[in-house]
């Protein structure tokens, strides 16, 4: 198949037709959009599910052969997906990050119980700053606002767990135990969200019971 | 007045998570008096409990599902706001984490009193714990035949579904949300009276109920025990009635949430949560980020009540109730609250978008030890701008935090500008602030 270019489609306002995109979700992805697509009375409403689902099937991140293809299977032009995945702040657009992405809340509770010197360990400890990804491509740290947790501040979230409240030691414990964890935490964050919209009987459908 | 345990009376109690622990505790009894009942009759209950929204603005839970057109022209949806975002409020992943059929029942109540046909929980992204456990409730409500075609045989049919967000504040703002389920931006649509009320035109422009998860949660018990019982708990405020559950957090030996009586004092929460940690009281937050901050003296004679808190000074807003001890600096505080509004204002109207990155922008200046005598005069007239100018509630949010501490706490500002550093210093305020850290010189 021809490789796209994605700049071609930036600009239009029609969907990409199938000739224009390569297609990389799974099988089991499209029969989870199909179940999806059940529950709403339009396509556009599963764009944030689907992009959930692309998120998981491009390993982590939205570069944009994954907005393309969300923008062929729900019927929308490239620039809107874009568009929507760009003002969510979990949706990575155009860049991965590393394995294993921390996400250290400084919001109001946890910047009173010490959030930001937390943050000093962590930074120091794995040499990067704020948005930054080690070299090794392990670990990515970002800044996130209130996780709603405040009970356990400071806290912070690796793909779906949170953790709270935690010290310098208990954080030097867990990115210890990330080193040996094999599959990227972005991924299984994506798969959590996709799998939790899916009820018994659309899973039952999805894996052909 | 202690405790008055209602939604969390089992919240502890791990077999209430699923529907044979939930039904064995008298769960879904009120669901199944509302089927008994006529639609309007269901309605009325709820008027005479005088529940208010729990979600921030204390709005009348009655008028909103009164308002749902009552002879069927279009299909009528049922929208669950849980989308929690507010900073220090955490009483909605709590309920959908450990009380999860409490919020479907009351959700399903709404859906029999409106005609509805589908239901939604918008969840927010990062709570993954909560997701999981509303799906599986949701799914056994489908077995018990509480949820799906022809409930209880009274040939209703009700579908509900689970729908994350992906991170966003703003999403939270009730026409944000349905921009956001529909698969949009996530920001607000033009409201009443430019526009029809949610009520006639909502999600897909049909008719749509949007409530909070612990307004929906509170529906069983008034069905069960009648609107009129409801209304005694509070009866000794203005016009609150029933529980509201605070979640208390910042220098407490006790943080978590708390569930109490209208007309319970903000001093007996402080209480409950174990009283001051580090050092006296300076300055409470009682309803999350978004309402004024009150000092110590201000605290101590508030009652709790939506109109009594006003008085105070304040608002009930979410219940998220930050205490701060003596050491807290209050302009570094704030300067974290206008950075918190100035990243999730969603950009859409220029009085927020640009004013918040300006209040967070002095405030920074402020707090590193650059403020000028100016600055205070200027935040007051961003604030007044902001207020009331802004196309949505978090302009509005963005600017009361500021503008409330200027007038409670205007030495503190006075003192770091004229000084270039805080007139706090201590672990406390070694630990709140980012680098480069500006404390008292002594
Ligand atoms: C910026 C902003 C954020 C909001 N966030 C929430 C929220 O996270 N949860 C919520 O229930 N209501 C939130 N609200 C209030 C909703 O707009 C709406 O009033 C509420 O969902 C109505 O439900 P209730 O009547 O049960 O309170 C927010 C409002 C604004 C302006
Ligand atoms: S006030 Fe305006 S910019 Fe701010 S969140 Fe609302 S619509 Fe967006
Ligand atoms: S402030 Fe960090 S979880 Fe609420």
């Amino acid at each position: 198949m021809d490789v796209i270019q994605i700049s071609d489609l930036r600009g239009r306002p029609r969907a990409p037709r199938p000739e224009e995109v390569n297609l990389n979700f799974s099988e089991k992805a499209v029969r989870e959009l199909e179940q999806l697509l059940n529950h709403y009375p339009d396509k556009k409403s599963a764009i944030l599910p689907c992009l959930w689902i692309a998120q998981r099937e491009y390993g982590g991140y939205l570069p944009s052969e994954a907005i393309a293809e969300v923008a062929l299977r729900l019927d929308r032009s490239y620039a809107e997906i874009e568009g929507v995945a760009t003002f969510y702040t979990m949706y990575h657009v155009g860049h991965p990050t590393g394995k294993h992405l921390i996400e250290v809340c400084t919001c109001l509770s946890c910047h009173l119980c010490g959030a930001y010197r937390l943050a000093d360990h962590i930074k120091s400890k794995l040499g990067i700053d704020w948005g930054e990804t080690t070299p090794d491509g392990m670990f990515t740290i970002e800044e996130v606002e209130c996780l709603d947790a405040c009970d356990r501040a400071p806290v912070l979230q690796i793909s779906d767990q949170y953790y709270g409240p935690v010290d310098d030691k208990t954080v030097d414990a867990i990115l210890e135990k990330l080193k040996s964890e094999t599959s990227p935490s972005t991924v299984r964050l994506a798969d959590e969200i996709v799998q939790a919209q899916l009820h018994k009987r659309d899973q039952e459908k999805v894996s052909g019971n | 007045m202690p405790e008055t345990r209602l939604l969390l009376k089992h919240s502890g109690d791990a077999a209430y998570r699923s529907i044979q622990g939930y039904m064995d505790k008298g769960g879904y009894a009120g669901l199944k008096k509302a089927l008994s009942m006529d639609r309007q009759a269901v309605i009325d209950e709820i008027k005479a409990s005088g529940l208010r929204g729990r979600g921030g603005a204390g709005f009348p839970t009655w008028i909103k599902w009164n308002g749902i057109e009552k002879e069927k022209t279009k299909p009528h949806y049922i929208l669950c706001n849980a989308d929690e975002g507010e900073p220090g409020t955490f009483k909605d992943k709590e309920l959908m984490e450990n009380t999860p059929h409490l919020m479907i029942e009351g959700m399903i109540i709404a859906g029999w009193a409106t005609q509805g046909d589908v239901g939604y929980v918008y969840i927010r992204g990062e709570f993954v714990d909560c997701a999981r456990a509303v799906k599986k409730a949701i799914d056994e409500a489908y077995e018990a035949g509480f949820l799906g075609k022809n409930i209880q045989g009274t040939g209703w049919n009700f579908d509900m579904y689970v729908h994350l967000g992906a991170g966003s504040y703003e999403c939270g703002e009730e026409s944000a949300l349905m921009s956001s389920l529909m698969g949009e931006r996530g920001m607000p649509r033009l409201k009443f009276p430019h526009a029809p009320l949610p009520t006639v035109a909502g999600l897909w422009d049909c008719p749509t109920v949007i409530n909070n998860v612990e307004t929906y949660a509170c529906a069983p018990y008034i069905l069960v025990n009648g609107g009129e019982w409801y209304a005694t708990l509070g009866a000794s405020t203005k016009n609150s009635r029933g529980t509201k559950i605070f979640s208390v957090s910042g220098h407490v030996n006790r943080p978590g949430n708390y569930e109490i009586e209208f007309g319970t004092t903000l001093a007996e929460l402080l209480e409950m949560a174990g009283g001051m940690k580090g050092g006296t009281l300076k300055a409470c937050v009682p309803g999350g980020s978004s309402v004024p901050i009150l000092n110590a003296e201000q605290t101590m004679n508030a009652v709790i009540g939506y109109e009594e808190m006003v008085d105070a000074g304040s608002m009930v807003g979410s219940g998220g109730c930050m205490f701060l001890n003596e050491h807290t600096c209050i302009v570094t505080f704030i300067w974290r609250t206008a950075l918190f509004y100035a990243r999730e204002s969603c950009g859409k109207c220029t009085p927020c978008r640009e004013g918040t990155a300006w209040m967070e922008q002095i405030l920074d200046r402020i707090r590193k030890g650059g403020g000028r005598m100016e600055d205070i005069e200027l935040l007051k007239e961003i604030c007044s701008q902001i207020d009331g100018r802004s196309f949505c509630g978090l302009g509005d949010a963005a600017a009361w935090p500021v503008a409330g501490a200027l007038k409670v706490f205007p030495e503190e500002f006075e003192y770091f500008i004229r000084h270039g550093h805080s007139i706090v210093d201590g672990p406390e305020y070694r630990r709140m602030a980012p680098e480069p850290l500006t404390p008292a010189k002594v």
